[in-house]
């Protein structure tokens, strides 16, 4: 049994004809099902498990990277199976997992063909895209082995899971793919250049980990999937294998 | 400081989806560590892949891949490679399973021992070199020198039989 969770935004009437021939194509390949639409603040965890004790086996996430993030940040523990239906703009993990936006996503869905995904794990909650530290005075601890600064400087740090981070320099792209069985944090120390010292973003530092501990003595900022919040010390790990997801031929993984 | 923040997020989100629509041209897949200029790492330093030092590390170093030492870096313990290119600073024995290379601008104090090592002219090095190849041969022609006795007692022997 499928169920299909709906971001608010596809009430907007643009996205009408494009829901209406999305769900013929689902009921032409036979895997249409409950559709349920999503609040700001509708608690998915307790929707899926709800879902789950009804009998669905297949959960399918319809919208963007926000509504991505946001059901699965919570949902990430409920053994089922996942799916996704990009819609509209922001779209940058449908491309990583092999999804095309719009209706062939359908086609995607219909083939099921599945992997499981690793997943980052912050304090007591999951992030699928990516987790965003703005500059700060931080320390990292690394693996419990080694610790890393900046000498005096502001950091900020950006750890990627299924949102990449492209870094160009001379020419050369370096794209971060999701299923390499580690998480990459990019730290980027605030440098002062040029006559009037404008502060600018280093280039980054790059760190395969397992597990790290962000710590500062002021509180800093941590942003995950559109949640924020102010912590002075986080544990980041990798959560190997969580989700089992229905991704497509052309995935970057 | 803090609101330039959401600018510069807003940039690096639409440079990541801007760049990844046409990641195919020029993506390089493979990631690398890589400690920044102004970069300070304390402790064990273990990486599977390969390692780019453009900043200061205090600590062991250890890859089983390529090592980069950039000029203006500085590592300050023993280091472990499978290949290694040292053109900055390294204060500690060097231990590296393939090629060492060392550029004009290598300051190395430590012993070393490497199967085959590039010294280019301009680099300084204080400290003990040991190459494997080197241990093979000794090895390899005292293994020699035995067979050699061996076979010089056998037909002693045999011929004392005879």
């Amino acid at each position: 049994m499928y169920v299909y969770l709906y971001d608010n935004f596809l009430k907007s009437k643009r996205y009408d004809s494009l829901i209406k021939a999305m769900e013929t194509r689902l009921t032409d390949y036979g895997v249409a099902g409950k559709i349920i639409r999503l609040q700001r603040y509708t608690n998915c965890e307790m929707l899926i498990e709800d879902e789950i004790r009804k009998g669905a086996k297949n959960i399918v996430i319809v919208g963007n990277d926000i509504t991505f993030g946001h059901v699965l940040s919570r949902a990430a523990s409920c053994r089922v199976t996942y799916g996704f239906l990009p819609v509209g703009t922001e779209n940058s993990i449908a491309d990583v997992l092999g999804i095309p936006v719009g209706i062939n996503a359908c086609d995607v869905l219909a083939k099921r063909r599945k992997l499981f995904l690793d997943v980052g794990w912050l304090n007591n909650r999951y992030f699928i895209s990516q987790l965003h530290i703005p500059p700060s005075d931080i320390e990292i601890e690394y693996d419990e082995s080694f610790k890393v600064a900046s000498k005096g400087r502001k950091m900020e740090l950006v750890v990627c899971n299924l949102k990449p981070f492209v870094w160009s320099k001379g020419g050369k792209k370096y794209v971060v793919h999701p299923q390499d069985g580690k998480l990459e944090a990019f730290l980027r120390p605030i440098v002062k250049k040029g006559v009037f010292q404008k502060e600018q973003f280093e280039e980054p530092s790059i760190f395969p980990f397992e597990e790290i501990v962000v710590f500062s003595k002021k509180p800093f900022i941590v942003e995950t999937d559109g949640n924020v919040s102010k912590e002075i010390k986080v544990k980041i790990k990798l959560a190997k294998s969580r989700i089992e997801m229905v991704v497509g031929k052309e995935r970057k993984f | 400081m803090f609101k330039q923040n959401p600018d510069e997020l807003a940039n690096l989100s639409q440079e990541t989806n801007r760049s990844h629509s046409n990641a195919h041209q020029h993506e390089d897949d493979q990631v690398e560590t890589v400690v920044g200029p102004s970069v300070v790492v304390e402790g064990d330093f273990v990486s599977e892949g390969n390692i780019l030092i453009k900043g200061t590390v205090s600590g062991n170093v250890k890859t089983g891949r390529l090592l980069t030492v950039e000029e203006g870096a500085k590592i300050l313990a023993n280091v472990k490679a499978g290949e290694a290119v040292v053109s900055g600073e390294v204060q500690g024995n060097v231990k590296i399973d393939g090629k060492l290379e060392l550029t004009a601008s290598a300051r190395l104090m430590g012993d070393i021992t490497c199967d085959v090592l590039v010294i280019e002219a301009g680099a300084l090095l204080q400290g003990k070199v040991f190459m494997n190849g080197l241990e093979e041969m000794s090895k390899n022609e005292k293994k020699v020198v035995r067979r050699t006795k061996k076979t010089m007692e056998e037909d002693i022997d045999s011929s004392l039989d005879e």
